[in-house]
């Protein structure tokens, strides 16, 4: 059969076309932060591993005020991913496990139990901390 | 046949990674980073060498570091490389090998470092 | 009668024996309160100029064959209201992602290989045959798959998933979400047959979330749970291979 011609447009800059593929990059993004944060911790465990001096080093960045500032923005990344992250979250439970809750069980509440769980485990955290690292 | 993808791999050490980085993530950053550094909650010499020699030295918190980092490694490895695709870059085997190959290896030294830190006490 | 108001239709025009590529045209359509955009369409084939090429069907929302492009959103044009737009213009374009045939219709041999080859049919086991008996499902086996089994086959979901912009490989939202449609059918014995296309680089992998085939789907299937589901689903038979008897790898 004579195909006919078509005409098919790219995908140039296809994220300026909906607010929404430009919320997906920014939680993609997220990730070269995590990845960053995770360099930095690791740096700190080679540095103490290394001795008291180097580590003393890497402290002394930690505790500059740009650290302090450019944390912040680190929150500000870990935060938003967290929160896209239990958003989705609901989407990979099977409905026969959901099922088996009752009744208005929805994606709202599984949401909400997993923001509630992520509330939990942050305050036991930053309690322990504040007893054991003083 | 189409060929079996071996994405389940990386994408259970994705969600490992995102899951920990969801959950532990923001109160580390929170403490570690904000509030030890201007004292809120916490003594001047809180996180000094000695304590957190002790601290990872204990099996438990070295090795666990050591795996919140290396899954803080592939997570972004694998959002990295898709997003690098998304924005246009081929992901090429040569680009998943750099991508998830520097997340094996900062892994690899993370807990490397952790056995050192273990291992002294 | 509700008052008539005018408001200005910018459509994506290509006709493949004359134009190198697309162009806008716009047009000024006199409208009311209840007109749709498929219905704006109308009134420029048959007042404006004739040649304005589109697809349509049922008028009612259950075809799934007048799915457009409003402002670069994918929407259904005949629920799509001018109301809700005017006084601003508003830019109709064939659904994204598709080749473009003429004017707002596409191509969509693509997807329908790829409905063909999710096996979108119940197959029953070897030796179930319930003769002249029903099968009998429960409520809750029935909601197993239902809300998947509101496709219209609109393409919407296609049109908003970058993915499959980039890489039309993807099997994509709709076909996915079908293919779950049976496999979670309890009367269906085809999953197996079905696992070769969730566990390709171009089934379920072929995601990344970005969550918009759900948003716009009209029919609320969700495909992006479907395929999230069967992320697990392909992972666990990742794994779980080397535990199956031999041959049934
Ligand atoms: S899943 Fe929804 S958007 Fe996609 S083709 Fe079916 S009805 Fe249309
Ligand atoms: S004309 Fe049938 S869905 Fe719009």
């Amino acid at each position: 059969m004579n195909q006919p011609r078509t005409y098919t447009r790219g995908m140039q800059r296809w994220w300026l076309r909906r607010p929404s593929y430009r919320f997906y990059l920014l939680r993609e993004g997220t990730s070269v932060v995590i990845a960053l944060y995770g360099l930095f911790l690791l740096a700190g465990m080679a540095a103490l591993a290394v001795g008291p001096g180097a580590f003393e080093t890497w402290r002394g960045l930690l505790f500059s005020p740009l650290s302090w500032l450019l944390h912040l923005v680190v929150l500000a990344a870990f935060t938003f991913h967290a929160w896209t992250w239990f958003k989705v979250l609901p989407l990979t439970v099977p409905p026969v496990k959901t099922r088996r809750f009752p009744r208005g069980f929805t994606d709202a509440t599984l949401n909400r139990v997993a923001l509630w769980a992520w509330g939990v485990v942050s305050l036991v955290i930053l309690v322990a901390a504040m007893r054991g690292l003083q | 046949m189409k060929p079996r993808s071996h994405e389940p791999i990386f994408w259970s050490l994705f969600g490992g990674g995102g899951m920990l980085a969801a959950l532990v993530g923001p109160i580390l950053v929170l403490i570690i980073g904000l509030l030890v550094p201007i004292g809120l909650g916490f003594g001047p010499e809180a996180m000094n060498y000695e304590q957190m020699r002790g601290l990872l030295g204990h099996p438990m918190m070295g090795f666990g570091l050591a795996i919140l980092i290396a899954l803080f490694f592939f997570h972004a490895a694998h959002r990295i490389l898709h997003t690098l695709h998304d924005l246009g870059v081929h992901a090429s085997e040569r680009l998943k090998l750099i991508c998830y190959g520097s997340a094996a290896g900062g892994s690899a030294l993370a807990v490397l470092v952790a056995l050192v830190l273990v291992l002294r006490g | 009668m509700s008052q008539t108001r005018t408001i200005v239709i910018e459509c994506l025009r290509f006709h493949p024996e004359t134009d190198e590529a697309p162009y806008y045209q716009s047009y000024e359509v006199p409208f009311t309160e209840e007109m749709s955009v498929l219905e704006g369409l109308q009134y420029i084939k048959d007042h404006l100029d004739g040649t304005l090429t589109f697809r349509w069907s049922c008028r009612m929302a259950i075809c799934g064959s007048c799915g457009c492009m409003v402002n670069d959103e994918p929407v259904l044009s005949c629920q799509t209201f001018l109301r809700d737009y005017h006084p601003a213009r508003i830019r109709v374009e064939p659904l994204a992602h598709f080749p473009i045939l003429r004017d707002l219709a596409i191509d969509q041999t693509d997807f329908l290989a790829k409905l063909e080859s999710v096996h979108p049919y119940l197959i029953p086991s070897t030796g179930d045959d319930p003769g002249d008996q029903p099968r009998h499902q429960t409520p809750d086996q029935v909601q197993d798959y239902l809300g998947y089994a509101q496709c219209i086959n609109c393409l919407l979901c296609y049109a908003a998933c970058p993915q499959y912009g980039l890489n039309d490989a993807f099997t994509g939202p709709a076909a996915l979400a079908l293919l779950h449609r049976y496999n979670a059918d309890s009367r269906d014995a085809g999953k197996d047959q079905r696992m070769e296309v969730i566990n390709a680089e171009e089934g379920v992998w072929g995601c990344t979330l970005v969550g918009e085939c759900s948003e716009v789907c009209p029919k609320h299937v969700d495909p992006a749970r479907a395929i999230n589901q069967n992320k697990i689903a392909s992972t666990q038979d990742y794994f779980l291979r080397f535990l199956k008897p031999r041959g049934r790898r």
